[in-house]
């Protein structure tokens, strides 16, 4: 057999190898695999890489390797997933950098980190001034997890006290002019709902490029032509508008009629608007 | 305008308002702003009734209407 078939069949087959060891190895991200799994990834790739352009070496050697590392790393990693002992000792244990705003140089000296280091770490996470931050801790992966002090906090809804309505994700229901059951269903819509909806925006399914509908049941759509422009929903905002139009008047005729009965029941029902429009504002916003 | 005539265009829109809280209601997917949504719609009947009562005793008193 010529060389160069065994070394496309070789390539194949240690292509296959390694694509499921990989995969079986998990779907971490690059950076968040330790040291560990990191090394054992290249040796990895370094075994299929020397025995895919040498035909010479025994190919049995290269599977028995490529086994060897894959079997303990996926060992040591279900192991880990059962022991926090054990996790410590192969993943390691994050180190606190700065605790109640004070930088903690033992440690910075310990994970072999320099004061530039350390700065450099903080403006990775949009932080200039180190006495800005409350508490700082390095991850094993390497990365420096910071909670800024209070003050420096971006605001929140909560801070503010602010009502807001829950909202459910969005599902994407029309694809390249498609519809797309399962997200409908998923929203207990059905196809009708969606023509009627189209129907009122004005446009053909085939020219809608990508629908979406919130938990609320209103599409949202991006046309293939984009000339023509599709109205925003106008459904709630309408609603909203018309309840404090509603309300507007009861006050108006509360100050407008003579009949003290009236202007009683006005003044009770102007009130209760006022209430409802309190109660329905976070939801229609 | 007379103000029987602003009472009853604020009583329609009333209706209006009530029709469409019910149509949310029933289709919004959250459970909390589904009972948002049914109570303001109980408070809107609630001022539809006093309205309604009030265009009949406004159109007693402008027979001419």
């Amino acid at each position: 057999m010529p060389e160069w078939i065994i070394v496309i069949l070789r390539s194949l087959t240690l292509i296959a190898l390694l694509f499921f060891m990989i995969k079986w190895l998990g779907t971490k991200q690059l950076s968040q695999l330790n040291i560990f799994e990191t090394i054992s990834g290249i040796v990895l790739g370094g075994i299929a890489a020397i025995h895919t352009i040498d035909p010479n070496t025994n190919f049995v050697y290269a599977a028995i390797g490529m086994i060897i590392w894959f079997i303990v790393p996926y060992g040591v990693e279900k192991i880990a997933l059962k022991s926090k002992s054990f996790r410590d000792f192969t993943e390691g244990k994050s180190t606190v950098f700065i605790q109640d705003g004070k930088i903690m140089e033992d440690n910075l000296k310990k994970e072999g980190y320099s004061t530039d280091d350390l700065l450099e770490k903080l403006r990775d996470n949009n932080i200039f001034l180190a006495s800005d931050v409350e508490f700082a801790v390095l991850e094993p992966s390497g990365s420096l997890s910071v909670l800024p002090k209070r003050e420096n906090l971006p605001l929140t809804a909560k801070d503010l006290g602010i009502n807001l309505s829950p909202k459910k994700e969005p599902q994407t229901v029309i694809m390249d002019g498609k519809v797309l059951l399962e997200p409908l269903a998923n929203l207990s819509l059905n196809t009708n709902w969606l023509e009627t909806e189209l129907d009122k925006l004005n446009v053909a399914i085939e020219n809608v490029f990508l629908g979406q509908a919130d938990s609320d049941g209103q599409l949202f759509v991006d046309l293939f032509d984009d000339h023509i422009a599709v109205p925003a929903p106008t459904e709630m905002p309408l609603l909203l508008a018309t309840m404090k139009k509603c309300q507007a008047d009861l006050e108006l005729f509360t100050l407008a009629t003579e009949n003290h009965e009236s202007k009683e029941i006005y003044r009770r029902n102007s009130e209760k608007m006022q209430q409802a429009i309190d109660l329905i504002y976070p939801y229609l916003k | 305008m007379t103000v029987g005539s602003q009472v009853k265009g604020c009583y329609s829109s009333i209706k209006s308002v009530e029709a469409s809280l019910e149509i949310l209601a029933n289709k919004v997917q959250d459970e909390q702003a589904k009972q948002v949504f049914e109570q303001v719609e109980q408070i809107i009947s609630d001022v539809k009734q006093d309205l309604h009562y009030q265009v009949i005793e406004l159109s007693k008193q402008e027979p001419q209407y």
